[in-house]
């Protein structure tokens, strides 16, 4: 797999291009902000780009910025942004317009290189990656009582795998279920909660994760 | 004429024109004193006594001056034309209405006294009889009759307004609002434009009733500054469209008192506005500082930490490549520390400034807010509006510590309503705690400072912040 690296702080990017070579990845531009990156991409054409979002020149918002440029102009190259925030709203962002190959991974957990390849590996098969802390954050939001109390424990444990973005099949690897039963899993939370969103599709993430917002 | 209403000839050219009517009128009459002889003057019919000055008969002198005399009669009444059609051109809407009785009889009169001196030029005799002559005094006469009574309701009209001045006291109450003596001087001498500025010697500045500063009073063409002095300072300063030739002492003592009360007043606003101006840059400045600080946050302390935390790793990876089971132990431990310590250091950047509310506005920043808050908070009517960022900043921690408050009084629901209502943001939160026993000065003051007001009941609270909506 290659993949192109951006981020302003040199020592992180060190770090994670060596994290990556050594698990096998090819790390085959490096850039320190938004335009190096654009730049390295459209050269390059790797299969993914591990982006911070914070770079030059205002420290803000830059890397979901360029992550959506480079998911117009190249729809098969996945974007995997590294943020130190647990801010649903810039992951929402990040899968508004493209849901498909595009991730949220908080900075902390890239360096456990476990959860790096898996994230580049689910980004390859053209899934959605949103860091299991922030879903594990809205799901833990206080609430009044309300549709999601509904939910069995099975469904709570299978709507969150989808807030992750994973797929019907990797959903069901996980839980050691075949991928009809998921399927049947999902269909019925969606019926619960009222969701209109096709269970199928990829918007799903971004209708669940908006759902659980919304839900006081 | 010239010199009405003010009592001085206002211009230069008005004066040039006094000065210069005289001194021709003076030379022409002695001249003709010392050498005209009525015997000898074959035009003579009104005045042909003896003339008892005569020094030396000169006929043709005394001709000559005759001839200049009507001529510098005609050019003068056409200058006194020009100079009353210029000042009724110039004037304000005001001062035109105040001229308009003074100066077309006095543009009659002169076109009268021109068309006598061209006339005299042609006919030795000034016959009444001759018809044009006859128009030529008609009009004249009653170009007086006229002036007369245009000059006398000027008279009058100016002893009522005087009076009116001296009665504007009567009609202000103990309390009057902000700028009513503005309003009511302006009324009485019937000048929508008409404004009192008032002197503040500490700071050398002009303000108005509210307190506002204004630019130093000037005159514009035909009105006048009139400078209220007492003790030999001046206190206030009054733009007229008109002429108001002593308005000072024509002020009443009680309207004196009052417009002394209203410049102290004025110089109260003056300084509470600035005041606030410096309160509102303090937040602010706090603000900025706590922008920073979150960004110093993220990009020192926390690179540090994330490049920590990688190196420990690396270590525990050689550790277990090594089969040193106890330093793998200690470092899973400072691996566990390192993590703890970036989480703590998030949230604390978090609470010092979230860095959502400055990217994405209020609303985003609220959801994220009961995300994490300690009980149910429902956000209501939030879009996703844009409010300059000391506006957003005050609303956000309205609803951050009012709804910790609420926890703390231990409530287990709370709601949060955004709304717009007249140029204000209004932000309401309410819960079901037991009652309030803490003020929230702070909370109170970062309000105030943006010139808000924070209305606390028992359970509820209500921020008004004025704002400008982008």
């Amino acid at each position: 797999m290659r993949v192109v690296v951006a981020e302003d702080v040199m020592l992180t990017r060190e770090g994670i291009t060596r994290l990556l070579t050594d698990a096998g990845i090819d790390v085959v531009g490096e850039a320190g902000d938004a335009a190096a990156l654009l730049r390295a991409v459209r050269a390059t054409q790797p299969d993914a780009a591990v982006v911070d979002i914070r770079m030059p020149p205002t420290h803000t918002d830059e890397g979901l910025v360029a992550a959506q440029q480079i998911r117009a102009e190249h729809p098969d190259i996945g974007v995997l942004i590294l943020s130190q925030y647990i801010e649903p709203r810039y992951a929402m962002r990040l899968i508004e317009e493209h849901p498909e190959r595009v991730g949220y991974l908080l900075k902390e957990r890239v360096f456990d290189v476990a959860n790096l390849t898996d994230a580049l590996r689910r980004l390859a098969d053209g899934e959605t990656v949103v860091d299991p802390t922030i879903v594990a954050r809205i799901f833990a939001r206080k609430r009044l009582a309300g549709p999601l109390d509904k939910l069995t424990e099975r469904e709570r444990e299978v709507l969150a795998l989808v807030a992750e973005g994973r797929s019907n099949r990797a959903i069901a690897t996980r839980l050691f279920v075949t991928e009809r039963t998921i399927e049947a899993h999902v269909k019925q939370i969606f019926l619960k909660l009222g969701l209109n969103t096709d269970p199928g599709s990829h918007r799903r993430v971004l209708a669940v994760l908006a759902y659980l917002r919304s839900m006081t | 004429m010239l010199a009405y209403p003010g009592g001085r000839a206002s211009s230069a050219p008005a004066r040039v024109l006094i000065a210069a009517a005289y001194a021709e009128a003076l030379l022409a009459v002695a001249v003709l004193a010392l050498v005209r002889d009525p015997y000898l003057d074959p035009s003579c019919l009104a005045n042909c006594n003896v003339n008892a000055f005569l020094v030396r008969s000169l006929p043709s002198l005394a001709r000559a001056v005759e001839i200049a005399d009507r001529w510098f009669a005609a050019a003068a009444a056409a200058a006194l034309i020009a100079i009353c059609a210029a000042r009724l051109v110039a004037g304000s809407r005001l001062a035109r209405r105040r001229l308009l009785p003074v100066a077309v009889p006095a543009i009659m009169f002169a076109a009268a006294a021109a068309a006598r001196a061209i006339a005299l030029q042609r006919t030795t005799v000034e016959d009444p009889f001759n018809a044009a002559l006859f128009t030529i005094f008609a009009v004249a006469d009653l170009a007086i009759i006229f002036l007369a009574t245009g000059l006398i309701s000027a008279v009058v009209r100016a002893r009522a307004e005087r009076r009116a001045i001296a009665r504007i006291a009567v009609n202000l109450d103990e309390a009057p609002p902000l700028g009513s003596l503005q309003s009511a001087l302006a009324e009485t001498l019937h000048d929508p434009d008409l404004r009192i500025a008032y002197w503040l010697p500490g700071t050398q500045r002009y303000v108005d009733a509210s307190g506002h500063p204004v630019p130093e009073p000037a005159a514009k063409s035909g009105g006048t500054v009139t400078r209220l002095m007492r003790s030999g300072r001046t206190i206030a300063a009054i733009t007229h469209s008109g002429a108001a030739p002593g308005l000072d002492s024509h002020l009443g003592p009680a309207i004196a008192l009052g417009l002394e009360n209203e410049r102290l007043q004025a110089e109260l606003l003056f300084r509470l506005g600035q005041l606030r101006g410096s309160w509102a840059r303090i937040v602010e400045t706090s603000d900025a500082e706590r922008r920073r600080l979150e960004r110093d946050l993220h990009d020192g302390a926390q690179q540090h930490l994330l490049a920590l935390s990688y190196d420990i790793r690396l270590a525990r990876a050689s550790a277990e490549a090594d089969g040193d089971t106890a330093a793998q132990m200690t470092l899973a431990t400072a691996m566990e520390e390192t993590r703890a310590a970036l989480e703590e250091l998030r949230e604390l950047a978090h609470g010092i400034y979230p860095a959502v509310l400055a990217e994405a506005g209020l609303a985003p920043a609220l959801a994220t807010l009961a995300d994490t808050a300690p009980l149910p908070v429902q956000i209501r009517r939030a879009d996703n509006r844009r409010y300059p960022a000391p506006v957003e900043a005050a609303a956000y921690f309205t609803v951050a510590e009012t709804v910790d408050d609420a926890a703390r009084r231990g409530a287990d629901r709370a709601a949060v309503t955004l709304a717009q209502e007249r140029g204000r943001l209004v932000v309401t939160v309410e819960d079901n705690g037991t009652d309030r026993d803490a003020p929230m000065i702070a909370l109170a003051d970062r309000v105030g400072a943006l010139g808000g007001s924070l209305h606390l009941k028992q359970t509820a609270c209500r921020a008004e912040i004025p704002c400008a909506s982008s």
